[in-house]
């Protein structure tokens, strides 16, 4: 499922590439970029956490002329006297004017490096806000967001990722530069799909699909085969045979009243603790 | 500065790589013999470094840089090395004496809500001279890339910033250092926990940790052994490369095996001690 959301989001769309200490989903995010870059479309860079220089340098070789860097690198909480864009900016006005500034034709996809970085000085419900109003006001056509999950409590996570379209979620393969995605995908009818799939970046951006870990289909027959007898090997019978059964049958329960155990119990032999001075 | 190290890292004091931020991180073990070796690297190398030098003296850098063959004092003369020295520092300000008030660097002692932005002005003001030796401007040296150094941030913690302000410091650092002067950042950071997992604790070391590790390009985790301690093995580190590498690979990681000698250290795959072999 990988390469169809690399085709395109859907407009309003929002996806969100989730992260963790162990494998950068940053790798992943230029290629977003770099596949928008190539269907010629405008993309905004709301850049937090890497310099516009590392940034390019990571893109060589693709048309950047559409990409345009909004610089919240290097002050993003004003302490020096002149910020480009702090992250007390983050706001639909904003970040309307900011995309406006720079005309096209179509509507531009806005890429959010990260989430993480708005999240630890903004409040996640003001975040949220900010990212809906953002989907349903036309300003952009398309909204992809780093967020570095391990950074936050779950909750924030939960409920960023509750606004998304899209979740991907990176983790680290087996093998060296492999790497595992873990999608989950709301169509707008409400129906939900997810889908696990190894995949590598290539050098130019591209991606690679090495194996789908785990398709539907494949997993159904892996469970019906390890479904074996759980009454092959007991150490007891199950049924009895009729011969055996009759043997049971003769047997007398125990706390079952019966002849025997009532004259047994009336004329009991002497009491044994009879000579117990008490 | 251990050669056995420079080779794993691919680096001598006559060309490393620039722009490159530097994450040390020890658990359960002590990872300060890698930032003894970053100073003496980067003054060799004839970088301009700024180190922050939160936990020991002045004397103790000095008496092991000695010992690995560079002299904190000549550096600090010439200009080549501007230190803070935390503790002296941090008296001034807690205890004022009339000639002294202390240095505004460490103002967040004060008041530890208000951030280091007084700290990172501080850095600001050291990468970004032009390196020339005070009152000796015959003698004008020019100084190569800046060198911020930080040991360790984890006293800033127990100081009562939150990891978030620490994350925000070493982000404006990371920004001017690497970004902009193309210079490079070490940073050291301790981590106490066992275990990976503490969900409630999000305002410690373990946090600053994650957040450090997504900032940086690599990373050097130093632990104990699992198997206990060792005469002859002292722990084992994890090099781990996060950023693109020119051959396409994202993410490498190696493991070593190190044991501190006297004037150095040296390093060698798992299993393959002098103490097994």
């Amino acid at each position: 499922m990988l390469p169809e959301l690399l085709q395109g989001i859907e407009s309003g769309g929002l996806l969100i590439i989730q992260d963790s200490a162990s494998y950068s989903g940053r790798h992943l995010l230029q290629s977003f970029i770099n596949a928008a870059l190539n269907r010629e479309e405008a993309v905004h860079v709301l850049g937090f956490e890497v310099s516009e220089e590392e940034l390019k340098d990571g893109l060589r070789g693709s048309p950047v002329q559409r990409l345009h860097f909004h610089n919240a690198y290097t002050d993003p909480l004003g302490w020096t006297d002149h910020p480009a864009f702090t992250v007390h900016h983050f706001c639909l006005e904003e970040l309307a004017r900011l995309v406006k500034q720079t005309s096209h034709s179509k509507p531009a996809t806005l890429v959010i490096d990260s989430l993480s970085w708005i999240l630890r000085h903004v409040s996640p419900p003001d975040v949220c806000k900010t990212l809906q109003q953002l989907r349903k006001g036309g300003a952009v056509r398309a909204i992809i967001g780093l967020l570095h999950a391990d950074m936050h409590q779950r909750g924030t996570v939960g409920s960023v990722c509750r606004l998304a379209t899209s979740v991907i979620t990176v983790a680290p393969a087996t093998k060296g530069d492999e790497a595992v995605a873990k999608i989950t995908k709301r169509s707008k009818s409400g129906k939900v799909i997810q889908d696990e799939e190894i995949f590598r970046i290539k050098d130019d951006l591209t991606i690679v699909i090495q194996s789908k870990s785990s398709q539907p289909g494949a997993k159904k027959a892996d469970s019906e085969e390890q479904e074996t007898d759980p009454t092959a090997n007991l150490t007891f019978n199950l049924r009895l045979s009729d011969t055996e059964r009759e043997a049971k049958e003769k047997l007398a329960l125990p706390f079952v009243f019966s002849k025997e155990k009532k004259t047994a119990l009336l004329h009991s032999g002497p009491d044994p603790d009879d000579d117990l001075d008490v | 500065m251990y050669t056995e190290l420079n080779s794993i890292l691919n680096t001598t004091p006559d060309s490393f790589t620039q722009g490159e931020f530097v994450l040390l991180s020890d658990r359960e073990s002590d990872a300060s013999f890698l930032i003894h070796h970053f100073l003496s690297l980067y003054l060799r190398a004839r970088c301009k470094v700024c180190f922050l030098g939160l936990v020991q003296s002045f004397n103790h850098y000095s008496a092991i840089s000695q010992r690995l063959g560079v002299s904190l004092a000549q550096a600090k003369e010439k200009g080549q090395l501007v230190f803070l020295e935390g503790q002296k520092e941090s008296l001034s300000v807690l205890i004022p004496q009339e000639t002294d008030t202390g240095s505004p660097a460490m103002d967040f002692l004060r008041d530890p809500a208000v951030g280091l932005k007084s700290l990172y002005e501080f850095v600001r003001s050291a990468v970004s001279s032009s390196g020339i030796g005070e009152g000796e401007a015959d003698g004008a040296e020019e100084w190569g890339p800046p060198v911020l150094l930080v040991d360790d941030l984890s006293v800033l913690l127990s100081l009562g910033l939150s990891a978030g302000a620490v994350m925000d410091f070493s982000h404006y650092c990371r920004a001017i250092v690497c970004s902009l002067l193309q210079g490079n950042v070490v940073m050291l950071v301790r981590c106490d926990g066992e275990g990976e997992e503490d969900e409630g604790d999000d305002e410690g070391s373990e946090r600053l940790m994650k957040g450090l590790t997504h900032q940086c390009s690599l990373t050097l985790h130093v632990q104990g052994l699992p198997t206990g301690y060792c005469r002859d093995i002292h722990g084992q580190v994890e090099v781990c490369w996060r950023r693109r590498q020119g051959d396409g690979q994202c993410t490498q990681k190696k493991l070593f095996q190190y044991k501190v000698h006297d004037k150095g250290a040296s390093f060698f795959a798992p299993g393959t001690s002098s103490a097994v072999l």
